[in-house]
């Protein structure tokens, strides 16, 4: 196993530059997630790492060497597709042993790592079948078999889930983890599921329009995200993001007046006094919002729709609009459509960007 | 029958009309035929003078020999070349791939007797510009048209050029049918481009390949055009005469229309039997 350095990587198409020059370190058996919206470069950037896409500038390392002008196959690293990517002309065991019987390595040796892989993704039944004779799941398990029996530093996921449905999904995301914990690979996983990113990684890359916006645990990235893009992006359902008007500071609390919402004041906590009168954002997550006769003091919206999932209750307000507000309620209230509900922000648990997005702090 | 399903077979009627009496019916009254003695009027029913002429007919058997012969050299170095070729088409490299492309696949458009034309210029054996080719490196001349190897060879060749992009450009569907991240898969795998060819292309390209196979076939049981054209009706002396040709001089020069529809049945049959090899040789056996 190894880290993987990325230096000032880039790559563009002639004049289009898709990605900006990233700085990234995996450690040495980390599970790294890079994440974002489609098109951010995600992919773009693991298939640098494996090398099918040229870089233009700066560098890739993989434990000390440097790999940037290595072809893909000397990289020691293995990669799983969304598509699968599977011989289909290959039965199970084929498809895992090819690359080792291309390359002449011992018999024994290749049926031993097929045969352990096997048992690690219990795929010995499957052995003799054919890709198309296998479900998604299995096919995916065929995947990543293939992936361990080459003994890689590096395992690299694109989108390996994408063609599940869910529960399908949510059973292999354990798997995975699970193989993460066994194996104690390095592995970077790409994914615009921010629910896939929070559950696997050690730490969540976001990257937006070819730049890494923010790198961090799940649960420094959801507490503490340094951009409004980041605070949407990571947690569902997404934060809200309230259009807000800088007031007094006092005591660490900075007073924002609501106003959307009859001017209202919530004090976040910043190291210094804004200048008063100023145009800000505030992002307060819908499970941050009290809701009801906790909400004391708060303002009132009505529920235009109401999702009961059991355990929590989704109350929308403004569904209609571009960017409803959302509550998460805990406390077992059977609203419904039409109600007038009061909520109000808890004290420490907003965030304030300004108008380009940035966290002030 | 409702109203409905009549109008249907109203609309129909044009073409079934047209399907039943050109195709169906000589179908049917070939297969009269072929048990019919029509050398001399009335025609009476004998198979000893169709059926029974075609299993000892010389003449037959040098046709089918010369027919088999192009179909064992022609065919496999036809597909062979198609499947480079397409390979070559497919190339990141290449620029202007759709002219390209084009030019391969020109020579089915352009009419038989035009290519014909110009073949037998170029291999013309006192001023055609192969010969020319042939002697500026020393060689002597070829008599392709009077040297019976030497014209059956330029059958194949000419039948070879005339079919190679139709082929290629059929396998090269084939070959962008292949995902692409199989590939990136196998480069991620160590597998060198000419293990990848061998153990990812052609197995997947194998089902368009044999259909191509079959098609060839088919194609060169039926082959006429070329040997009529080109080596003089089958020259010479009967060299480079075909099954197609000497159903055509038993049908439409000596007027023998019975023995003519026993040897049209009986290449039907043989191209059946030969593609039905074909395809269970290549059968998929999982």
């Amino acid at each position: 196993m190894a880290s993987v350095t990325l230096e000032k990587v880039a790559k563009s198409y002639g004049s289009h530059k898709v990605i900006h020059g990233a700085d990234l370190n995996v450690k040495d058996g980390e599970f790294v997630v890079f994440v974002g919206p489609s098109g951010c470069g995600k992919s773009t950037l693991l298939r640098m790492i494996a090398g099918l896409e040229d870089i233009t500038s700066g560098d890739v390392s993989i434990g000390e060497t440097r790999v940037t002008d290595m072809v893909p196959g000397d990289r020691g690293v293995a990669m799983v597709f969304q598509s699968y990517a599977l011989y289909p002309h290959m039965d199970v065991a084929r498809n895992m042993s090819f690359g080792l019987r291309m390359q002449g390595n011992d018999k024994a040796d290749t049926d031993a790592r097929v045969g352990n892989a096997s048992v690690v993704l219990q795929l010995k039944q499957l052995l003799a079948r054919l890709p198309k004779q296998l479900s998604g799941g299995q096919r995916q398990r065929v995947a990543i078999g293939r992936a361990i029996v080459r003994k890689p530093q590096v395992f690299l996921f694109d989108e390996p889930l994408s063609n599940l449905d869910a529960e399908l999904r949510v059973q292999m995301r354990v798997e995975i983890a699970r193989l993460h914990s066994e194996l104690a690979a390095t592995m970077i996983y790409v994914t615009h599921d921010q629910t896939e990113a929070m559950t696997l990684a050690d730490r969540i890359v976001v990257l937006r329009d070819g730049n890494i916006e923010q790198v961090g645990s799940p649960l420094e990235l959801y507490h503490d995200p340094d951009t409004a893009f980041v605070a949407g992006f990571i947690g569902s359902p997404r934060m809200n993001f309230l259009a807000g008007r800088t007031e007094n500071w006092a005591d660490g609390l900075q007073s924002v007046a609501l106003v959307n919402h009859g001017d209202k004041i919530v004090k976040i906590p910043t190291r210094s006094a804004l200048a008063t009168g100023e145009e800000v954002t505030v992002g307060v997550r819908p499970e941050h919002l009290l809701a009801g006769k906790a909400a004391v003091g708060g303002f009132a919206i009505t529920a235009d729709v109401v999702e009961h999932l059991g355990a929590t209750t989704y109350i929308y307000a403004g569904a209609r609009s571009e960017n409803p507000l959302i509550v998460a309620r805990t406390d077992d209230h059977a609203d419904t459509v039409g109600d007038q509900v009061t909520i109000l922000p808890q004290v420490g648990k907003a965030h304030l960007f300004d108008t380009n997005g940035m966290r002030i702090r | 029958m409702r109203p409905r399903s009549l109008t249907a077979f109203g609309f129909l009627a044009p073409y079934l009309l047209i399907f039943a009496s050109f195709w169906l019916w000589p179908i049917i009254y070939s297969f009269y035929l072929s048990f019919m003695s029509t050398r001399r009027l009335p025609w009476t029913f004998n198979p000893k003078m169709t059926w029974g002429r075609v299993v000892q007919d010389p003449a037959f058997y040098n046709a089918l020999e010369n027919t088999l012969t192009i179909l064992a050299i022609q065919v496999p170095v036809m597909l062979f070349l198609a499947t480079l070729l397409a390979v070559m088409l497919n190339s990141t490299l290449l620029r202007a791939r759709g002219l390209i492309r084009f030019a391969f696949f020109a020579p089915v458009v352009i009419g038989e007797a035009a290519y014909a034309a110009v073949f037998r210029l170029m291999f013309n054996t006192e001023f055609g510009v192969i010969n020319k080719v042939i002697e500026s490196v020393g060689l002597p001349p070829v008599e392709w048209f009077s040297n019976p190897d030497a014209a059956m060879a330029l059958i194949i060749m000419a039948v070879t050029w005339r079919w190679v992009g139709y082929n290629a450009i059929i396998i090269l569907a084939g070959l962008q049918s292949i995902p692409q991240d199989v590939y990136e898969a196998a480069t991620l795998d160590r597998v060198s481009p000419r293990q990848q060819f061998l153990y990812i292309t052609l197995p997947l390209l194998k089902p368009v390949i044999l259909f191509c196979l079959v098609l060839s076939v088919i194609g060169s049981m039926q082959l006429f055009a070329e040997p009529y054209l080109i080596t003089n009706v089958g020259g010479p002396g009967g060299a480079t005469e075909t099954l197609g040709l000497y159903l055509y001089r038993q049908a439409f020069l000596n007027l023998n229309f019975g023995y003519a529809s026993a040897v049209a049945y009986t290449i039907a049959a043989l191209a059946v039997m030969i593609s039905a090899l074909n395809l269970w040789i290549g059968r998929d056996k999982t």
